[in-house]
Order: C-alpha cells, then structure tokens, then sequence
C-alpha cells in the first residue's frame, strides 16, 4: 500500500476537497496548508471552534474530567495528550455525545452542545477500533451517515465515490472491512467520518494500532489532509512525539486536568510546569534552589550557581530548573565561565544520528546531553570528566506539578 | 509414557480417552437408529434392513396416527416456543446489556436461574401455578409452550449477551456518530452483527424444546398435546415396536439438521473465529 495515499494526487486534490466540503452551511474560505496558525482575524468565524467551560465528568466516586477549560480554535489541529487515565478519552466521549458530561458546557460554534445526543452533533469520529461494520462493504460503510442527509441516489454515490478517492481507497468499495490492512481500514473510517463534512473531526488514537513505518507515514498525510479540508481536528494520543509534530496546538492533560496548553512549539520550549517538561520529550531536572538576580533567576546548584531567564523565575527556595539535552554544550573539563557545571560522563549512548551522553553532576543530579554525531572522533569515552555549558536562556525555573487553569 | 520418551509427540493415552467416550456416547444413539431400520418387531435382535417401522402399512410412523400426532405437536411446540422465545431473550438481552441502575444483578441471576433449577422443580412449580392461579390457561398446548418458553429464555439471553459483549460498544457509537437514531442503531447495525447469535440461540431453543419432557409432560392435557418424548417414555414399557426407535430418528434428524443449518448460517454471517466459538457452543 502507498505510503503517501491519504494525499490526493497533486492536481485533483482542490476538486475533491471541494465536493467533500460542498455541503457545509457556510462557504468560508479554505485555510492554506501550512503548518503556521494563521492570525485569528483571518480565520472563518463559525467554524467547529470549540469551548469546554468546567467541563467535568464523574464515574461513580471517580472523577475523570476535573473542570477542565479549553478552547479548541476552529480549523485547527488539536491535540490532547497525556498518560492513559489522564482523562483525554473521556473528553472527547463527551465531545462526540457518547459520554454525558456531570457539569460544564461544551459549546460549538456557540451552541452548547453538551446535552445533544451524538447522532444529533455535527462531529464525527474516527474510532481508536475504525469500528467499521463488519457486515456492510466499504460503499455502504462510508455511505452509512449519508441516509440521514437527505439526498439523491446520485449525490450520495457522488459523494461516496469522492470520499474513497480522497483516501485513495476507490478501487476497494465493494471489499468487506476484514478484505483490508489495518491501514486501508484506519483510510475507511476516516472517509466515514469526512463524507458527512463534520465541522469538527475527533479522532481517538487512530494510529495507534499500525506499525510505526505506517504512523508515521499517516501521521504526515493526515495532517496534510486536515490542512487541505479546513476541519477542526480533536486528536487524542498518549504519544508525545505525534502530538508534537501534527498539531497546532496542544493540550497536556494528567489527573482529568489540563496542565498546560499552547503551540507545540511553546510547550516543548516553555513548559509551565514539571508534569508537561517531562511528559513532551527527555528533560534534565536539576535541584536547586532559587534567589533573586537581576533579570531573571540565581540557582544554586550544589557549589556554583546557575542563573536562568525563562520559567517562574520568581519562584524562591527549592524549585527544579529543566533544560533540553540538545541545548547542552558539552566542554572539555576546566572549561571556565558563567553557567558552568562540572561532571563526569557516566555512559555514553550512541544512538546513530548523536551520542547521549548521561553525565553525572557532583550534587549527584543526572544529566543527558546530546552530541551531533557529525563523523569526527568522538571524545567523550565512560569516565571522561567534562565542563557543561548550560546557557541562561536555555534553563527553565518549573512550578510543580499543579495544574493551573487552561491558558488555551 | 510415551510423552515421557517424546514429548512432541500426540499425547496417546487422552486421545484413547477421548476416543472411548466419544464412541462411548454414540454408541447408544447408533444403536437405537440402527432398529429403526430393523425387519421385525425386536428393538434388540437384528432381523434385516427394512424401513417398514417409517413407511409400512401398519404401525409405521407414517401410519399410526398416535405417532404422527405426537411428531407434529412436538414440531408445534417447537416452531412456537422459538417464535415466542428468541424475540423476548433477544430483547431481554439488550435490555439487560444497556442496564445500569439498581438490581441489575438481582436480574442477572434470576435470568439464569432457569438454567440451573432442577426441571423437575419447574415442572411441579408451572403446574401449580396453572391449576391454582392461572386456571384460565388450563393444561394443554398453551401451558405447554408458556412453560418451555419460561426456561428456554436463558438460553437465547445467556447467547445473545455473550455475543453483545464481544460486539462491545463500538459499532453501536459508530453508528450514533454518523447520525443513527437509537432504532436504526439498533436495526442497521446491531440486530446484524447479533444475527448469527440470535440464529444459534433460536436453533438451541428449537432443539431444547423438541427433546423436552418434564416440563412438557406436566403441563400436557389431553392425548393431543402428547410429545415425541412422552411417547416414547409412555410406550417404553408398553408394546415397544421399532417404530419408536424410527420416530427417536426422526426426531434426532430434524434437531442435528436445525443444528447443522444455524452453523452454516452462523458460518456465513460470521468471521472465521466467531464460527470457531459457534462450533464449540454447540458441541
């Protein structure tokens, strides 16, 4: 199977995602493809943005959903992630109508939506299961949801004939679902859902059960696509790289609230709290303890002091500073300046495109480091004392792990 | 011991049990089908191959009215007892799946009572309750079926779930998703995927009541409501013809051919695995 199905051949792809959206109440304008949000005022008004107000959902004595406040711009790629129980699946549930939230709104483009059966919602779902109907074709699958539009014989095998070839799957519409790979089904499910031209499409860990060749891959077409269509995607993984690389903004979500959410680009390089810094990708934490410097942050590390500029820099006594391996400089020992520490590498790793290095601090904290692997000798043998350069712009003062309200 | 010396090899000694009972347990059925076909009045001395104990002129199946009466009410009862009884376990089914509030185990448990209540008990139970409560009833054909339907019930209920749990949740909310309201969930896409199960429990159903006595025996009124299994119980120590033994065949036919056609069904609607569960159900 093609690697690069869910794209549409270049050339055909306006005409296809013009048919598969030509049903929709409101003509705005298509958002270009590019990975950049664009400025809110030129985004279409009353397009699948979605506001969860205290949104809160209890099972019995345990509470899933704790009051949680997001708002989901229209258009965009949105992501929830977090460790399993953190409450993101249940959030969707109650997105797509098949959970009743205890308290709280869910309001779609201004309606509440909150107390709607699913069936009556404008979203639609790509289940973590595909969930197609074992019992009906491909055709009839996709054509499952277009008996209640209302429309021709004509337009509906239009549309289903447009839906499969947006997802390259024409040639399979008379296949029963178990005749496909788990890939063609996962393209299935989600030309099920696309056909009905939701205003906002929830997907919950839809690439979970393929290998990683393939998720990757999809990855890539399928936020490809959602920029092609202009459709609100609400993605749920517990994968933190997929959030990172297909969203445009995500939400990081532990306990059934939300710790943090923002652009990936904010949430890898300025996590609010300790929870988020080490759920999006490795982080070094160092203990120290902090006292007021002049613009920003003096932390005291074992006999040297650190200063950092970024994070809750007013933050006084025992906090973590975090910083990325990859913004590390590795030093030969005596290296002298400001913001330098000592150590020992304790195990290098090679890891093909760099070696991480773990280096052990005096005051006993561990740090990775990661070194380009760019071909020339490498230096840096179990045992080697060395300088780390750790710059102030790259140390960041974390607040615990307790969950401030939404910033989304 | 042989696994002793090759631990790959076939475990003989269970397969020489599993051999034995099987022959074992068939053994009394082949012989009983066997004097069906025998010459002569004798159900224990083989006398020649003849199907006159089917078809011949003078107490076979096909001429002794009592016989014949007999097959058809048991083919009554049993058309109508899964007409009855596979729509309500169906229904009970879902109902109870969906059941979130107080006492739902109270009524898991009463549903399967039934299954484990001696017949003997229900028997004596459902005739009281029709001489002494409901004697409008009365005995007969409608006690009779009222009473098989009672217990035959579970086993559409205990099948049905079973394979509404293995379906989970998904299908139905898929369904939902895409703008089902709650009655073409149910049609377009769950009554389908119970199909094969509501198939095996009506074929179960259909051959529990045709091999029912107790229940059907207490309950029966007059000559006319008598089964195929209160016949051959009454006549075993009357005047025992082969007939009886052809009348048991026919019997054992019609269930193994019901039987085999809900497998099929089953086989058709079904993936490979569920048909795999299926053969093993009916075994």
């Amino acid at each position: 199977m093609g690697a690069c199905a869910l794209r549409p051949a270049v050339g055909t792809t306006c005409t296809k995602a013009t048919s598969l959206t030509a049903g929709r109440a409101d003509p705005a304008p298509r958002r270009m493809p590019s990975p950049i949000a664009l400025p809110t005022h030129i985004k279409p008004l009353m397009h699948g943005e979605i506001h969860l107000e205290q949104l809160t959902k209890n099972f019995g004595e345990v509470t899933a959903v704790d009051g949680i406040d997001v708002n989901m711009p229209g258009g965009e790629f949105f992501t929830m992630v977090g460790p399993s129980g953190c409450g993101k699946t249940t959030t969707l549930r109650m997105i797509a109508g098949f959970e009743r939230p205890t308290s709280g709104r869910i309001v779609l483009d201004d309606i509440d939506v909150a107390q709607v059966p699913p069936h009556k919602r404008n979203v639609n779902t790509v289940f973590q299961s595909y969930a197609l109907f074992p019992h009906l074709n491909v055709a009839d699958n996709v054509g499952f949801g277009l008996k209640y539009k209302k429309l021709t014989k004509e337009e509906h095998r239009k549309r289903v004939t447009d839906a499969l070839g947006l997802v390259q799957l024409g040639d399979y519409a008379k296949r029963k679902p178990n005749q496909l790979s788990g890939g063609q089904q996962q393209r299935v499910a989600l030309a099920r859902a696309l056909v009905l031209t939701p205003k906002v499409l929830l997907l919950d860990e839809p690439l979970g059960a393929l290998d990683a060749r393939l998720r990757k891959d999809l990855q890539v077409e399928l936020k490809a696509l959602q920029a092609e269509l202009g459709i609100t995607f609400v993605f749920v993984t517990h994968d933190q790289e997929e959030a990172l690389t297909m969203s445009d903004r995500v939400a990081v979500m532990s306990g059934g609230r939300v710790e943090q959410a923002g652009t990936p680009r904010e949430m890898y390089e300025e996590p609010a709290t300790l929870f988020v810094a080490d759920f999006l990708g490795v982080s070094n934490l160092i203990a120290a303890d902090a006292s007021p410097d002049q613009g920003g942050c003096a932390l005291r590390v074992g006999e040297r002091t650190l200063r950092a500029s970024t994070g809750a820099t007013d933050a006084r006594g025992a906090v973590k500073a975090m910083i990325r391996p990859e913004r590390i400089s590795v030093e030969p020992q005596g290296a002298v300046g400001d913001n330098r520490l000592p150590g020992m590498v304790e195990r290098a790793v090679y890891i093909g495109s760099a070696h991480e290095l773990h280096i052990r601090l005096v005051g006993g904290d561990l740090l990775k480091a990661l070194i380009q692997n760019d071909g020339s000798a490498f230096a840096y043998e179990d045992g080697t004392p060395v300088t780390l350069y750790l710059p102030p712009e790259a140390v960041r003062v974390l607040r615990p792990s307790v969950a401030p309200e939404a910033e989304a | 011991m042989d696994r002793l010396r090759n631990p790959w090899g076939r475990p003989r000694f269970l397969v020489l049990v599993t051999g034995f009972y099987v022959l074992w347990s068939l053994i009394p059925v082949g012989l009983a089908v066997l004097f069906a076909f025998n010459d002569g009045r004798s159900r224990t001395t083989w006398q020649g191959f003849s199907t006159r104990w089917f078809t011949g002129a003078t107490g076979s199946v096909l001429h002794d009215p009592a016989l014949q009466g007999a097959l058809r009410h048991t083919l009554f009862l049993g058309v109508v007892c899964v007409l009855v009884a596979t729509p309500i376990g169906v229904a009970l089914a879902l109902g109870l799946q969906r059941w979130r509030g107080p006492g739902g185990g109270t009524i898991n448990t009463v549903m399967l009572l039934p299954l484990v209540t001696p017949e003997l008990v229900m028997g004596v139970a459902l005739l009281l309750l029709f001489l002494q409560v409901l004697p409008g009833i009365g005995l007969g054909s409608s006690a009779q079926v009222i009473g098989q339907v009672t217990f035959t019930i579970s086993y559409v209920v205990v099948i049905v779930r079973g394979r509404l749990v293995s379906i989970g949740k998904d299908y139905e909310e898929a369904a939902a998703d895409l703008g089902a309201p709650p009655h073409d969930q149910l049609i377009r896409v769950l009554l389908p995927l119970l199909a094969p199960a509501i198939i095996a429990s009506a074929a179960v159903v259909f051959a529990i009541s045709l091999d029912d006595f107790v229940v059907t025996q207490y309950l029966s009124g007059d000559a006319s409501t008598t089964t195929v299994s209160m016949l051959l119980y009454a006549s075993a120590r009357a005047a025992p013809t082969p007939a009886l033994n052809a009348l048991a065949t026919i019997a054992l036919l019609i269930t193994l051919a019901t039987l085999g056609l809900a497998y099929l069904v089953y086989k058709r609607f079904a993936s490979s695995d569920d048909a795999a569960v299926m053969a093993g159900l009916e075994v």
